[in-house]
């Protein structure tokens, strides 16, 4: 399952998870995008879920255990929010790489299945995160979501509701975010390197 | 102490500072760990100033919501009672304290390998030789990104599409860069594996030079970890 | 004993040299690529670490052109192309390989640093293989001869037939003072006029600043004192952004600003028309450009042709006639005699159109078939020769 072009890939897609918030920063942007590089590496070993599954939770682990020990101390806590978007990313997202490399691009299609799995992406990390966002954080981030928080918390609402519902409102629109940019990295990927990660068929005789 | 040693022990630390109810508890935690980071003589207040900015702007966002919008803490929230300030001050402190916690405990084993190289780090490190083999590919990627992105930005600075100052341009091309550094080290990857991997069969050269040399623990490891293991039981005692 | 590969670009020179490499010791034969990439092993954080990955306690051979020692905590992709390669070398020299392919990356090297590596290469224990376009035959090396193809033909000569005389700006650099953080002084009030209409060659040892003046001019950069004026008009690109200078970088896949070469030629097209005073060349004129440069269609995915096609299709841009300074750094890697002959009639032809050329190059032969300027960079400063 692991050959050297599907190691590469790993280690690509994890660099980029690490790498992406430097141009982030260089570009000034007011997001941080840190599981592009997951999504992808789905992306690219699709149509094997098995390997696309193993593939993408090892770049994203690795990606957060290197961005937990140089940038982000807190981010190794969010594991199975990893596992959450490489399970969807896998096993949903990766139907629409056909639609994702279509020449010439059909917009329809295309940005109604990255909204699509974006916001299912964006529900199960949103879910998923939510018990760690509390425990971790008392609900609070540091990012605009914490208002919300803050909102459902003065109406009563018990803390991890707000945190989910915190989440549920954001989330959607970060991931679908993040799996647009994965969908245009992934169509813009040589066919060389796809095909390497192919394994190779055995011969009919 | 070896790698291995280290994240034994910071495993054992961070346990404690998760399991941790009160400012009792993370300080027997916060007293271990700045004895392990003076113990290193390696610079603690570069450490130090590191985690306060880490978590410096968490605080900040958990005072406004909690002390400054909210007015209670969350077990008076699920209790249904009236609550106060003074408590949501003591539930901010306890969670600020206990990510400060994690944040230095990160920093000061980052800092004790810190003249160590990548290489000599992975190599010493019990793991499958598969994941060691991932772990050395992606921290030299990073390298390889990190130069990607510089050149990546030069040439579309060049180009006019970005300027060196945030600008709406930034935010229309930003995408641009991205698939500029992607395509550059999908290029790297390709060469690599397509054409001098193989020649060279290097892979295999990687794993002679990540095989372990030395043992797997040393001494100081049992007394830091011993250390850790103590505290993480008097943290439970104390729950 | 060496073995040299010769034939013109697209004779199938590297595919020969994998399967020569193959037969003398299947997976076991060290190989440099072109480009510094394509170099090192991309397994390593560190010049120490590279090192270490190849290391045999066994290997007696040397061959440390640069001071490693030195260089131990520095990461490779900050080395220059040059170092990457004389790195690369050294860690040949300390391994236990006997046979060694290099796809044209001596042509990064200085002429010092090109000796020294032949002279190594021709030593007893090893077996080397070796494409390099400037070189026809070695002494003592076996040659063995590719024959060219018609595959990305390129017609240099068609490519800059349509370019028409333009005003180019004089550029004076006054009192220029650079240097990055924390490193030593690049520039310290260098001074400098370039007149449009010719070309110059910009010398000096690595570290010197060649780039970084680049880098300046184009506004990837800014100076820490000192002025930039365009016909005596103040030029401020770190601010106003880059609308003079059309840049070919060493690497291609350094410039490209697109997943195909029809997306990268739209945005520069959409990045010019913003500044009404520039005449931005239309999109026919543009893939007629490319077909002369060898591409079979604009839509082809850029990092799917060979690189020596992309090396090729990056001079587009500089010769589309868009902007009137040009800036080549080492434009002849990889290219064949032919073509580096037509890429100085091409050069040329611009310079006679009123544009300005400024060009880096180790290859003293192609700089002698051009006429030029001598930039010397050295000690801070910027000293003009003709």
């Amino acid at each position: 399952m692991f050959t050297t072009p599907r190691l590469v890939a790993i280690a690509l897609c994890a660099a980029l998870n690490f790498a992406i918030g430097n141009v982030v920063y260089l570009v000034k942007l007011p997001i941080y995008l840190d599981s592009i590089g997951t999504i992808l590496c789905a992306l690219l070993i699709f149509p094997d879920r098995l390997a696309a599954i193993c593939c993408a939770f090892m770049a994203g682990v690795i990606g957060i255990i290197l961005t937990g020990l140089l940038l982000n101390p807190f981010l190794p806590w969010f594991v199975f929010t990893v596992l959450a978007i490489v399970l969807v990313s896998a096993l949903l997202t990766g139907r629409a790489t056909d639609t994702f490399r279509a020449r010439p691009l059909e917009p329809l299609r295309f940005f109604g299945k990255v909204i699509l799995y974006g916001v299912i992406t964006g529900i199960a990390s949103a879910i998923v995160s939510a018990p760690v966002v509390v425990y971790l954080f008392g609900g609070v981030t540091g990012s605009g979501s914490a208002f919300v928080v803050a909102f459902f918390l003065k109406a009563g609402q018990q803390l991890l509701n707000s945190a989910l519902l915190a989440g549920l409102t954001t989330e959607p629109v970060d991931k679908t975010l993040q799996v647009l940019l994965a969908a245009l990295l992934y169509r813009a990927t040589p066919r060389e390197f796809i095909s390497m990660l192919r394994l190779p068929q055995p011969s009919p005789t | 102490m070896t790698p291995n040693g280290a994240i034994l022990f910071g495993v054992l630390l961070i346990a404690a500072t998760g399991l941790a109810r009160d400012l009792t508890s993370l300080a027997i935690v916060l007293a271990v760990l700045l004895a392990f980071a003076l113990a290193s003589r390696r610079n603690l207040t570069s450490a130090l100033l590191w985690s306060l900015g880490i978590v410096a702007p968490l605080a900040a966002f958990m005072a406004l919501v909690w002390i400054g919008i909210v007015g209670r803490a969350p077990h008076e929230i699920a209790a249904g009672v009236e609550g106060s300030r003074a408590a949501a001050t003591a539930y901010v402190a306890l969670v600020c304290a206990r990510l400060f916690l994690i944040a230095f405990a990160i920093q000061a084993l980052f800092l004790r390998f810190s003249d160590w190289t990548s290489l000599a780090f992975v190599r010493a490190l019990t793991a499958p030789a598969l994941a060691k083999k991932a772990l050395v590919l992606t921290l030299s990627l990073i390298e390889t990104i990190l130069h990607a992105i510089d050149r990546a930005r030069t040439a579309l600075i060049v180009a006019g599409l970005i300027t060196r100052r945030f600008s709406a341009q930034n935010l229309r091309n930003g995408w641009v860069l991205v698939q500029t550094v992607w395509l550059t080290v999908i290029a790297i990857a390709i060469g690599r594996t397509r054409d001098k991997w193989p020649a060279e069969g290097t892979l295999a050269r990687l794993d002679h030079a990540l095989a372990a040399t030395a043992p797997r623990f040393a001494h100081v490891d049992a007394l830091w970890s011993g250390a850790a293991l103590i505290c993480l039981i008097i943290v439970l005692g104390l729950r | 004993m060496g073995e040299l590969i010769s034939g013109p670009n697209f004779s199938g020179r590297s595919a020969a040299l994998a399967v020569r490499l193959n037969a003398l010791a299947p997976g076991n034969a060290f190989f440099i690529g072109p480009y510094a990439e394509a170099a090192l092993s991309g397994l390593s954080n560190t010049v120490s670490d590279e090192i270490a990955v190849y290391r045999s306690p066994a290997s007696a051979r040397a061959f440390a052109p640069l001071d490693f020692a030195a260089l131990a905590a520095r990461k490779p992709p900050t080395l220059s192309g040059g170092e990457q390669v004389l790195l690369a070398l050294h860690c040949f020299a300390t391994s236990d390989f006997t046979v060694i392919g290099i796809d044209t990356a001596l042509e990064q090297l200085d002429p010092g640093n090109r000796e020294d590596a032949l002279g190594f290469l021709a030593g007893n224990d090893i077996a080397a293989v070796l494409v390099d376009n400037r070189l026809e035959q070695l002494p003592g090396w076996s040659v063995c001869e590719q024959q060219g193809t018609s595959a990305f033909a390129c017609d240099l000569a068609a490519a800059t037939r349509s370019l028409v005389p333009v005003n180019a700006p004089t550029i004076a650099i006054e009192n220029l003072s650079f240097r990055y953080a924390a490193g030593p002084e690049i520039f310290q009030d260098a001074s400098l006029a370039l007149t449009p209409g010719r070309a110059y060659r910009l010398s000096g040892p690595n570290g010197a600043g060649k780039t970084t003046l680049f880098k300046l001019l184009a506004g990837v950069l800014a100076p820490r004192t000192g002025r930039i004026t365009l016909d005596g008009a103040p030029y401020a690109p770190w601010r106003t952004g880059n609308r003079i200078f059309a840049f070919a970088t060493q690497n291609p896949d350094h410039q490209w600003c697109g997943a195909t070469l029809g997306e990268d030629l739209a945005r520069r097209r959409r990045a010019l028309e913003r500044h009404p005073e520039i005449a931005v060349p239309d999109e026919t004129a543009l893939t007629a450009l490319a077909t002369h440069l060898g591409a079979g269609s604009v839509d082809q995915h850029l990092y799917e042709l060979p690189l020596t096609a992309r090396k090729r299709l990056s001079w587009l841009w500089p010769l589309s006639g868009a902007l009137p300074w040009i800036m080549l750094d080492e434009p002849t890697i990889g290219q064949d005699a032919m073509t580096r002959t037509a890429l100085a009639e091409a050069i040329a032809h611009l310079t006679a159109c009123g544009h300005g050329v400024l060009f880096i190059t180790h290859d003293d032969a192609f700089a002698a078939t051009i006429a030029h300027g001598t930039l010397q960079l050295a000690n801070a400063e910027i000293t003009a020769s003709h």
